[in-house]
């Protein structure tokens, strides 16, 4: 947003003119606009208070694209990954609801399946290949395909 | 669908330990796998891809515990409604619309729900109190699922959920108990504080939200973290229930001592309800069976046994009378079914 051209404010009016082919551009804050006897029409309070306020981008999951105000709208995380990308937000949550536990205690899984890698693998390498074609990157879909193919081949492999 | 409804009923079992107070014990695994979305939100493809990676968990092998796997698309909507009833499905799971399946093993008692609030919901019931026995179920089973996937885990926080309330080791533990001596000398109270001290929730019949019936109250741990899997079913079967199990016979002792003949008219009342009655609602039939269910078991009335009331008491409902008696039922008709069902049971 543009500030004002005699102080750091943000500025609610802008003027732009072209005399003998030279802009001129004025940005003003909403004092100095009074000062200069610029009619600024109704202002709405409420929006220039609200452009003033330095706006936060909500932070989402970078896999399922879950944000906090959705989580707290039906209590469900998206995905696995929503527990690394909010473990700050989430950690007084779960200490509430787990009468202050936060650390799990006893059993861990099995070590990764080498089967269910290749299976992950494969499910990821489908949907980029499924993007490259949308793209018609068809250069990359093939090299994709390939990749595909080898580790379908390597599974069968295993299983006999 | 190989699964005979008639003669598997788990609950009609001769095997229930103190099951004079506990109806039934149920554990439960929640799970999830890696690389997936939880179900809120994936799509149908990776529903159905959660489904085809499970499928293999059925394979037909020459065990005889072999799960029978089931599309819940493909399920009509009695058989359904049946299997909410028997609590082999949740109701969640019955009546969503993605792509979802059940695993079931031929005796009732063990089921797989696929894509229900979790990918994986791994369950385990027992008549009577088999909590540990219960345990055993799910953990063989969850050892067998983990040959086929991986489980979404995470080093301090355990396996992850869809709700934070079950993440940790995802266990939760509960048991059925049928409480009328505590009622009736208003002492119920005690098992309310005894709850609150374990970090245990106490229900109605029907879970969360549901209000009491025929005296039943299902108690399961509230906290699924910090804690093993084992420790959670411990404080419920061994610390919890057994002192539960005492105080409720002592007052039940303390009743037929000095209140014999109020004892006596509710069970010979509701007797007389259930042995005369053409038209039942399933409230009603079931406090009357659990008023019976009291006198069966202080020695009053032995036309029927407690595990028959156990029986009717899963049977009754309107899916299993239509399953029994005809899908196209008007609910007069399901009332009437359900009278003749009760009143031959204790004629035979």
């Amino acid at each position: 947003m543009p500030t004002c051209d005699q102080c750091n404010q943000p500025a609610v009016y802008h003027d732009v003119r072209i005399v003998d082919g030279v802009h001129n551009t004025t940005h003003l804050c909403i004092e100095h606009a009074y000062e200069a006897g610029v009619d600024l029409g109704p202002v709405d309070i409420s929006s220039v208070l609200q452009s003033a306020a330095p706006t936060e981008p909500i932070k989402s999951c970078s896999d399922c694209g879950m944000t906090i105000p959705q989580y707290k709208a039906n209590s469900l995380l998206g995905c696995p990954a929503c527990y690394e990308m909010f473990r700050e937000e989430l950690t007084p949550i779960i200490a509430k609801v787990q009468n202050t536990h936060t650390k799990h205690v006893g059993r861990s899984p099995n070590q990764t399946t080498v089967d269910m890698d290749r299976q992950l693998q494969i499910r990821r390498l489908l949907q980029q290949l499924d993007s490259a074609v949308h793209l018609e990157q068809y250069e990359d879909a093939a090299h994709l395909r390939d990749k595909i193919r080898e580790l379908d081949q390597t599974g069968g492999q295993s299983e006999n | 669908m190989k699964i005979d409804i008639e003669k598997n009923c788990p609950f009609n079992s001769v095997h229930t330990p103190s099951g004079d107070v506990v109806l039934s014990s149920r554990s439960r695994l929640a799970r999830n796998l890696e690389g997936f979305p939880f179900v809120n939100r994936a799509t149908a493809s990776d529903c159905i891809e959660v489904t085809s990676l499970l499928h293999t968990l059925t394979k037909p092998t020459n065990d005889s515990t072999t799960l029978e796997w089931v599309n819940m698309e493909e399920l009509d909507s009695i058989t359904t409604e049946l299997f909410v009833e028997r609590h082999l499905v949740s109701s969640t799971l019955a009546h969503a619309s993605h792509p979802r399946a059940i695993a079931v093993g031929p005796e009732l008692s063990r089921s797989v729900m696929v894509n229900e609030e979790d990918h994986i919901r791994i369950q385990s019931i027992r008549p009577g109190l088999q909590l540990h026995e219960t345990l055993e179920d799910v953990k063989a089973l969850d050892s067998q699922i983990e040959e086929i996937i991986s489980y979404a885990f995470d080093d301090q926080l355990g396996f992850l959920t869809a709700c934070p309330t079950n993440v940790g080791t995802g266990a939760r533990f509960s048991a059925m108990l049928h409480l009328p001596g505590l009622r009736i000398i208003n002492d119920l109270q005690r098992v309310h504080n005894a709850c609150e001290d374990l970090s245990l929730a106490i229900r109605g019949y029907r879970g969360e939200g549901s209000g009491t019936v025929a005296d039943l109250f299902q108690v399961s741990n509230q906290v699924t973290l910090g804690s093993t899997q084992q420790d959670l079913c411990k404080v419920l079967a061994d610390d919890f229930l057994p002192p539960v199990i005492e105080w409720e016979r002592k007052a039940r002792d303390f009743i037929v001592d000095k209140q014999k003949s109020k004892l006596d008219d509710q069970t010979f009342r509701s007797l007389g309800v259930l042995q005369n009655a053409r038209l039942l609602t399933a409230e009603e039939a079931m406090q009357c069976l659990g008023n019976i269910r009291l006198g069966v078991c202080m020695q009053l009335v032995d036309s029927i046994s407690v595990q028959k009331i156990n029986q009717l008491m899963i049977e009754l409902h309107p899916a299993h009378i239509k399953h029994k008696y005809g899908i196209e039922l008007t609910d007069e008709e399901v009332q009437h079914c359900r009278a003749t069902l009760i009143r031959n049971s204790f004629q035979t």
